[in-house]
């Protein structure tokens, strides 16, 4: 018989958005006949969450889900207690989505000193430090269920994953958001004209998009295998990195008209000349509507 | 090893500069250029096969040369204001030293831009200057100090101002010397564009 | 004695007392929150649209459609085309839908000695999340609906992809819930008839059936809805008694000293919301008939919530068609939003009722933002002498086991109830 990876699955301060993100992993049959929830906030487990607080029970990997503070509990028990007390255990510790790994919305909800496992936005927290390298960070609001279930893989196939400097797989996270992204064009000629609900432009320039220094794969692997956000039209909230969530999600900050923050690694004396030279040019067909009569 | 082709190339466009400054740019043409340079006609259309791409050629030439002056501003660690100083300070100085590139800038490329129509669309001729000078105003404002508006408007107060001295003192209509109006000019400038 | 109530989007306790065998009261208490409504004080009115769908995991979908309608009733002349409204309806369905198939097959089948069957339950759901995604960009977390509209345009070849999402799940429905074809299950009328056919979901019916202390664990028999759509009807319903007449100013929302969820009412009596509500105000045939047979108990909750399924995807496809797309998606509101000064509030029905939002804003900044979640309807916590729905519904019963049963057929949502 086939031995199952054991895992915990442990929300803290949390929406239970990564869990039902989770849900939309579309080979669950293969994934429930290779691991098994010891706890899971949702799939019924053999032990409840009493007895994963009271007991030691043996587990491979733990899954954090939530921004982490001492303040906050589980069944009675301080949820830094009862990482600490698998974390020793493990073989490997995955924060599950933003608020594990940064602190995200939910660091702010008013519990003392409020922060992800290892970070508190960008700054590094020492309360685990013990455990950094144990830890795979999978940011995201709410996690990718390909990034979580195949990072998962990952550790019972024993792979050695290349991480950043977050702790986040570059498999995942080497590419921006804006690779992908089916308005790229309008994005590359700086067709800067974007309205909602239309299937033309870039939501960069007014929008607020941050797909262009956001670390993550939504336009590689596509959301629940069909779209992604800024297909859609909606801007990247920039939910992957330590900043999320900024302010005025829907406005991009620009200083004299030129955006505040720019495509990850472009000197802005680079994407200046390049955005001067393309600007000089009007491409008839990105003015025009895609579907013209 | 300097390009030779390159330095040739700089010789016609510093040699056409004067001409097109002293005799206006309609009547110079390329024969004229290549006399004054003492170079076969043929040969000078080795470098620029028209006189519609080497006028393209020349506004570029002074782009870079103008943004490589405003890059050095840039990258100094001193205030926007100081900054202000030094880019109107440049500017006049470029005036007086080369008074033919400023006067090209303004009454060649600026007044013939059917001339440039198809080289030189929207600022391509123009972008390493351009470039530069959004990036000081990028820079002012992300320190605070300039206050957020449109670029086209702060661009235009800040350039037509500086072209509109170095016309008047090119019509010989102003009383004193540029250099004397750095302090006011900057002061009104920063004024202008200033978050306080 | 204190039980502690586990995997409903966190936890709750109840703390059961007996008298004669019986319980004769139970505390309910929420342990923890997360204040959203502070994180959002302060915060620019659009950045709401991000942030509020991360209340909740399985109906944050709600959550943003409660509060892209509670700013835009901050507007007087904001306009918006049906489109708009299609598509924020469309996806809005698919999510109640998502969210029933996962509390039928996860949380209510082990109650019946089975195991949960995840694959049944994540099969649909994740169809359900495509439809979303197809307008959303992604499921669950999007924010596509904006003040004016959705950002999203949509074609031809959308609409047929949507349209065979939801082909499917009907499919789904009709080889596993119950087995027999849609439109036969869509017109029925008779509660008792539908317990011949296969399925799982008369299967269920039929053990609840069987076990005599859940018929008698009914609660007031009020229910009340105030999300209206082109297909829920707001209202409210006593003893089967609908009335259109009700107003949002007599809902009242108290602090409880024992728990972090605060106590909602309309004109201080406590009423159920949720599919049986809605059921029972849209008349649906065959939930009045069951609620004439079972009252409201956990037969006519479990009937309704999964029936809701059916007729919400037929009336998808209605809706469906009802697009045009000549229609804008998305009209650019007369005012921009950092000149408002402004209050509002809307109510939608959410999977498992009526979730209202409340916002106040000046100059474009959210001076004070208020929730109430479905949930907090249904398990406030009242006193012995004036208990909530779901103590009602609990009280008189022998064991804490079926008492659990009761408490989560109410489909419990820990996280949306102290958000």
């Amino acid at each position: 018989m086939k031995t199952k990876m054991k895992v915990l699955w442990l929300s803290a301060i949390s929406c239970n958005g990564n869990t039902h993100s989770f849900f939309n992993y579309s080979q669950m049959e293969q994934f429930l006949e290779d691991f098994e929830f010891i706890y899971h906030p949702v799939i019924d487990s053999k032990y409840l969450l009493q007895d994963i607080v009271s007991q030691d029970i043996e587990c491979d990997v733990l899954l954090i889900e939530g921004a982490i503070s001492k303040e906050f509990k589980r069944a009675d028990l301080s949820i830094v207690d009862i990482i600490q007390r698998y974390s020793k255990r493990v073989k490997k510790i995955v924060t599950v989505g933003t608020c594990a790994t940064f602190g995200g919305i939910f660091r702010e909800s008013g519990y003392e000193k409020t922060s992800g496992l290892h970070f508190d936005q960008e700054k590094r927290v020492d309360t685990f430090k013990s455990l950094l390298d144990k830890t795979i960070s999978l940011s995201g609001c709410p996690v990718h269920p390909e990034v979580l279930v195949n990072t998962l893989y990952a550790i019972k196939k024993d792979i050695t994953l290349k991480v950043d400097e977050f702790l986040r797989p570059k498999e995942f996270y080497a590419y921006t958001v804006h690779n992908g992204c089916t308005r790229n064009e309008y994005f590359e000629y700086k067709v800067d004209n974007h309205n909602f609900g239309e299937l033309e432009g870039c939501m960069f320039y007014d929008h607020g998009c941050q797909a262009p220094f956001t670390h993550g794969s939504c336009n590689k692997i596509l959301w629940n295998e069909v779209n992604s956000k800024t297909r859609a039209g909606l801007p990247c909230m920039g939910c992957t990195e330590p900043s999320f969530p900024r302010q005025n999600l829907f406005s991009t900050k620009k200083n004299m008209a030129i955006p505040e923050h720019l495509p990850v690694g472009v000197n802005k004396r680079v994407y200046l000349t390049l955005a001067g030279i393309t600007k000089a040019f009007k491409i008839d067909r990105l003015e025009k509507k895609l579907f013209d009569d | 090893m300097l390009d030779k082709k390159q330095l040739k190339k700089e010789q016609i466009i510093e040699c056409a500069l004067e001409l097109f400054a002293s005799r206006g740019f309609y009547s110079t043409t390329i024969p004229d250029i290549a006399k004054s340079l003492k170079m076969s006609v043929g040969n000078m259309y080795n470098y620029f096969k028209s006189k519609d791409i080497l006028a393209s050629e020349i506004i570029k030439y002074i782009s870079v040369y103008l943004g490589k002056k405003l890059r050095e501003i840039n990258e100094e660690d001193i205030s926007t204001k100081e900054k202000t100083r030094k880019i109107v300070e440049m500017y006049f100085k470029t005036a007086s030293v080369k008074p033919e590139m400023i006067d090209y800038f303004l009454r060649i490329y600026l007044s013939n831009r059917e001339v440039f129509r198809d080289t030189c669309e929207g600022m391509l001729c123009v972008n390493e200057f351009v470039t530069e000078i959004m990036i000081y105003f990028e820079e002012g404002v992300r320190c605070g100090d300039l206050r957020e508006q449109d670029f086209f408007s702060a661009f235009g107060l800040f350039m037509g101002y500086l072209g509109g001295m170095v016309f008047l003192k090119g019509e010989d209509i102003l009383p004193k010397d540029l250099n004397e109006y750095v302090e006011d000019i900057t002061y009104n400038i920063y004024k202008a564009l200033s978050s306080q | 004695m204190i039980k502690l109530i586990e995997k409903i989007e966190g936890e709750a306790k109840l703390d059961f007392s007996f008298k004669d065998g019986k319980i004769d009261f139970v505390d309910v208490k929420f342990m923890s929150t997360r204040n959203i409504e502070n994180i959002l004080k302060g915060k620019r009115a659009f950045d709401a649209l991000v942030i509020n769908p991360r209340v909740c995991g399985i109906c944050g979908h709600a959550h943003l459609i409660a509060t892209v309608q509670a700013l835009e009733s901050c507007y007087e002349d904001l306009e918006l085309s049906n489109k708009a409204k299609i598509m924020r309806e469309l996806t809005l369905n698919f999510e109640l839908i998502q969210n029933h198939f996962k509390w039928f097959y996860l949380t209510i089948l082990p109650f019946f000695g089975h195991s949960q069957q995840i694959l049944k339950a994540t099969y649909p759901t994740q169809l359900m999340g495509k439809a979303i995604a197809i307008f959303g960009g992604q499921y669950p977390h999007t924010s596509y609906a904006i003040v004016g509209g959705v950002v999203c345009e949509i074609t031809q070849m959308d609409i047929v992809k949507c349209d065979n999402y939801i082909s499917q799940t009907l499919k789904f429905v009709e080889d596993n819930i119950v087995k027999v074809d849609a439109k036969t299950l869509l017109e029925a009328t008779n509660s008792d008839l539908l317990l011949e056919y296969e399925g799982d979901l008369p299967n269920i019916l039929r053990e609840i059936k069987k076990e005599d202390v859940l018929k008698d664990a009914k609660s007031y028999d009020r229910f009340i809805a105030f999300g209206e759509s082109s297909f829920f009807k707001k209202g409210k319903s006593l003893k089967a008694k609908v009335s259109h007449k009700i107003s949002l100013e007599d809902v009242k929302e108290s602090e409880v000293p024992s728990s972090f969820a605060k106590n909602v009412s309309y004109k201080d009596k406590y009423y159920e919301v949720g599919p049986l509500a809605r059921a029972m105000i849209n008349k649906t045939p065959l939930i009045v008939d069951a609620h004439k047979k079972h009252g409201d108990s956990v037969f006519s909750r479990v009937l309704a919530r999964v029936y809701e399924i059916s007729t919400l995807l037929n009336h998808s496809k209605i809706l469906l068609k009802n697009l045009d797309l000549a229609e804008p998606s998305y009209i650019e509101p007369p005012l921009d939003i950092s000149k408002l000064n402004s209050s509002g509030f809307s109510a939608v029905e959410a999977a498992r009722g009526t979730l209202i939002h409340k916002v106040e804003i000046k100059d474009g900044i959210i001076k004070n933002y208020e929730i109430i979640t479905p949930t907090q309807w249904n398990l406030s916590g009242g006193s012995r002498e004036k208990p909530g729905v779901s103590q009602k519904a609990m009280v008189g019963l022998g064991d804490i086991k079926t008492a659990e049963l009761v408490f989560k057929s109410f489909d419990v949502c820990s996280v949306c109830t102290t958000h």
